[in-house]
């Protein structure tokens, strides 16, 4: 067996002139140039395929951007695909290695390939997305010089690849089934993990090779004297390190920083602040409280647990660390309570802030200038974060929420819109009331779409007084509303949910062509939940995965385990975010501060760990299949405390900071759809395959 | 675990949306019927125990979302099912005519190990609206469909007021029942039919 060394390139020459070369500059035009390197490639493997300055996009900004090498490598019968990222890259220096070695591909196979999909957008950069057949993608590779033709092309020549019938831009790797099963969606089982025919692809394979921690060990454990690959895979893991450790590293930095301005403050104030909710005690107390109360919510927990023994959960040990050196900080110093309020959160909390009292008129007149413009959205959108908003203001303030409103516009301003606004809602919604019968007789998907609303409007939200009753205009309202929506965006049409979606926006609004304009704004963003291809719920899930593995490793692992890494236990929550878990009022006000985008624009993936973590001594304790863990989920409904869990998630959020944020692919939902500020730079130069 | 295993039988019902798929299932497990269920999103499942002979068996039926869209979702849900409930509505020809798909749907994504010869129940539910007036598809259409598919059994239902639905279940149990890789050298011949109505239906060959 040769010894390989596919994955771990560090000390590879090639590699090292692709460092030399990132770092010269990052937007050079040079293609093809791995080739003349192959010589130190190992033994028996052939670079067939080389590409520089194939980039990921980990956020919005392109200076995080992340370039690299990307190639396809045959050894043997089997093409593998790597993609390093470049050291020390200029443009990249706030990115640490651990950022590196989070998105590096370590030689998947293709026989884990499933399906690559191709995306040229008029302006931008082409990129692609391999899909595994687990169900799994990476993240999108930007191919800033070209090659995505020729990229498609040598894995033509080396692996077996149809183009998708449905879809002229995906190409299906390994797909020997009939032309129906073409059509299926990438959404798919992980269950296919267990099917990969050796240990070797499945420890370097199903996305797990770029994380970190506890997989060590099950990747070892799994690939162990499987071959060299393995070793090798193991030793760059090392590299990495656990995200327990890490994040503790991480959140006690933050302590230092914060200890140190306590210091540096006088003390004078302990005593003041000692009882002002925000202080000490306040933060202490709840720090039990997030650690003792998923505990002590069952009791029959305890004997399960000696059944199946539930490893501790990371943040919890970190909350235990910190809060001791909380204690230490106060006694040593006296001072860790006195720092402001607003100051101490600049510093970073790990606990979640106390829900404060809703956001109402008088606070919300102080946000707005003589002309009603918000003079402050960041404060406001900060204010409503934390405490939501007052049930008679949401018709006001909703419509910046949602991005119908815009933050600088006047009184004026929004008058003019909600007229002409207005005219422009009938003139759509005359396009199908202007549909005669005759007309609707040959007009099926017309017949076909209204049915299916008609169906959803009388079962949505029915017990709630607004919608109740029979005749209900409010229901008819839905109706229409829906109906016309469907007309604007053709695409999109009509998918169960969006009934969900729109029955508060229309209860809060009180007004049909106002409601129809916000739920218009709200799909901009969570269109995607409903594509007919499901992407963006797919890309939601993925994320959520990554931020479990992220934030709750044990977790990850347990469901990794159990083949649950599909989480389709969490569809519901997150294609409706949230909307059949809490009642009506607690509904409105989780949405409210999601749509802030405070913190995060992914706070509800967040909530979903925060959940998740909750009941995570159940889960694990009890040995949930996916069937025992889909049921529990959906019984959950109407039992989760809605605000200790916005806590959760917040500090989650924080404590996962950019490495949460950078688990999340570019333009997950409800993330805009990628575009790059550079666009009009690139010329296209790849053409249809 | 072998034998827990055994004792579960896993059945999906599939069919359009709003043709009664969620109040089949309340019906027959919890005998009680709403018009305010909600539009199912992603899938949920309920169990019943029951009994042939003298062995107990663990019915799980599975609840699935009836708009297209999601169907991509299936294979998460259908795999290891022990037979497929198709529902339409017998007033509304598009819902039956969509069997036909949704079966061959099935079959793609479960991959059962012999397609030909899976068993799927076929149910025409709603007959209690407007007292049958109406209906659009008749019995002789779904029974002539169900006959080409390999003689699939027919019932016609009505999950408000119960009618046939524990006769069906009865049947779709059974059925499961025969697709599971039973290790013991014989099947139960009978089976306890207390309250089976089959006047309406061409039944189970039992």
């Amino acid at each position: 067996m040769q010894e390989t060394d596919l994955h771990d390139l560090s000390d590879d020459a090639d590699y090292a002139a692709s460092i030399q070369q990132g770092s010269a500059s990052v937007m050079m035009t040079r293609s093809g140039s791995g080739k003349q390197s192959s010589s130190s490639e190992p033994e028996g493997a052939e670079i067939v395929y080389s590409k520089d300055n194939v980039a990921i996009h980990p956020t919005q900004f392109a200076s995080e951007n992340i370039a690299g090498r990307l190639k396809l490598i045959k050894q043997g019968n089997s093409l593998f695909m790597t993609w390093i990222p470049y050291k020390g890259q200029n443009s990249n220096a706030r990115l640490s290695e651990r950022d590196r070695n989070l998105y590096t591909i370590r030689a998947v196979p293709f026989s884990d390939v499933r399906s690559i999909r191709r995306h040229t957008p008029a302006f931008g950069w082409p990129y692609v997305i391999v899909v595994l057949s687990s169900g799994l993608a990476y993240p999108p590779l930007y191919f800033y010089n070209g090659g995505v033709k020729e990229f498609l092309a040598t894995i033509k020549q080396h692996a077996f690849v149809v183009r998708s019938l449905e879809d002229a831009n995906v190409f299906l790797v390994n797909d020997f089934q009939s032309p129906l099963q073409r059509t299926l969606s990438s959404l798919e089982l992980p269950g296919a993990a267990a099917s990969v025919p050796n240990g070797l692809s499945l420890a370097l394979s199903s996305n797990e090779s770029q994380s970190y921690g506890n997989l060590d060990r099950t990747g070892g454990a799994i690939s162990d004297g499987t071959s060299s690959f393995s070793q090798n895979h193991g030793r760059q893991r090392h590299k990495s390190n656990d995200p327990a450790r890490d994040l503790s590293i991480h959140v006690l930095e933050k302590f230092s920083l914060v200890t140190k301005f306590a210091r540096d403050t006088t003390s004078q104030l302990f005593r003041e602040n000692h009882g002002n909710g925000f202080g000490g005690l306040e933060r202490k107390s709840y720090s039990h409280e997030s650690v003792d109360i998923p505990r002590k919510a069952s009791k029959d927990e305890e004997k399960i647990i000696d059944e199946h023994p539930v490893p501790p959960d990371p943040i919890e040990k970190l909350l235990d660390k910190k809060h001791d050196l909380g204690e230490e900080a106060a006694t040593n110093v006296g001072t860790f309570e006195l720092i402001n309020f607003k100051e101490f959160d600049k510093k970073t909390l790990v606990w979640g802030k106390p829900r404060q009292p809703p956001l109402g008129y008088e606070e919300w007149a102080t946000f707005l200038d003589f002309e009603g413009r918000v003079v402050d959205s960041n404060a406001l959108k900060k204010r409503i974060f934390y405490g939501g908003v007052d049930h008679t203001l949401r018709k006001e303030v909703w419509p910046f929420l949602l991005g119908y409103h815009d933050y600088d516009s006047t009184y004026a301003e929004r008058e003019y819109l909600k007229a002409t606004k207005k005219l422009e809602y009938e003139t759509v919604k005359r396009q199908w009331q202007s549909i005669s019968s005759e007309q609707a007789r040959r007009f099926t998907k017309f017949r076909e779409r209204k049915g299916l609303i008609d169906k959803d409007v009388v079962r949505t939200d029915r017990s709630f007084s607004f919608f109740d009753g029979d005749d209900n205009p409010n229901v008819n309202m839905l109706r229409d509303i829906l109906l016309t929506f469907s007309f604007y965006n053709f695409d999109l049409g009509y998918c169960q949910g969006m009934s969900d979606f729109l029955s508060p926006i229309l209860y809060v609004m009180e007004d049909e062509s106002e409601s129809f304009w916000c739920f218009v704004a709200l799909m901009e963003r969570l269109g995607p939940n409903f594509n007919r291809d499901q992407n963006g719920m797919h890309s939601q899930l993925f994320a959520l995965s990554k931020l479990v593995e992220l934030l709750d490793s044990p977790l990850h692992n347990y469901f990794k385990q159990n083949d649950c890494l599909n989480y389709f236990f969490c569809f519901r929550w997150v294609l409706i975010q949230f909307k059949r878990e809490f009642d009506y009022d607690k509904t409105m006000c989780l949405w409210e501060v999601l749509w802030t985008h405070y913190l995060s624009e992914h706070m509800h993936l967040y909530v979903c760990v925060a959940i998740l973590k909750r009941y995570r001594h159940k889960i694990i304790g009890e040995n949930m299949d996916f069937d025992t863990l889909l049921k529990f989920i959906n019984e959950l409904s109407g039992h989760i405390d809605l605000d200790p869990i916005i806590r959760d998630a917040e500090a989650l959020c924080i404590c996962a900071g950019e490495h949460g944020a950078a688990s999340i692919p570019p333009g997950t939902p409800p993330s805009l759809p990628v575009e790059n500020e550079n666009g009009s730079l690139y010329v296209q130069e790849d053409e249809v395959l | 675990m072998a034998s827990r295993r055994r004792m579960l039988l896993k059945v999906i019902i599939l069919g359009d949306s709003g043709v009664g798929k969620t109040s089949l299932m309340n019906q027959y497990v919890n005998r009680k019927f709403s018009n305010q269920y909600k539009a199912t999103i992603g899938a949920d499942f309920l169990t019943k125990e029951v009994q042939f002979d003298d062995r107990l068996f663990t019915l799980q039926i599975w609840d699935t979302a009836g708009q297209e869209r999601f169907q991509s979702l299936g294979v998460a849900f259908y795999r290891g099912a022990d037979c497929c409930v198709l529902v339409y509505d017998v007033n509304v020809m598009k819902s039956f005519d969509s069997l036909n798909n949704w079966r061959e749907e099935f079959l793609i994504q479960a991959s059962p190990p012999d397609p030909e010869n899976f068993p799927f129940v076929v149910l025409g539910n709603k007959i209690d609206v407007d007292g049958g007036n109406s209906r659009v598809v008749s019995e002789k259409k779904a029974k002539t469909w169900c006959a080409s598919k390999g003689n699939i059994p027919y019932f016609e239902t009505s999950a408000k007021d119960g009618f046939n639905v524990e006769a069906a279940f009865e049947c779709i149990a059974k059925n499961a029942l025969k697709n599971e890789p039973e290790e013991d050298p014989y099947l139960p011949e009978t089976i306890d039919m207390t309250g089976g109505q089959q006047q309406r239906s061409s039944g189970c060959e039992c």
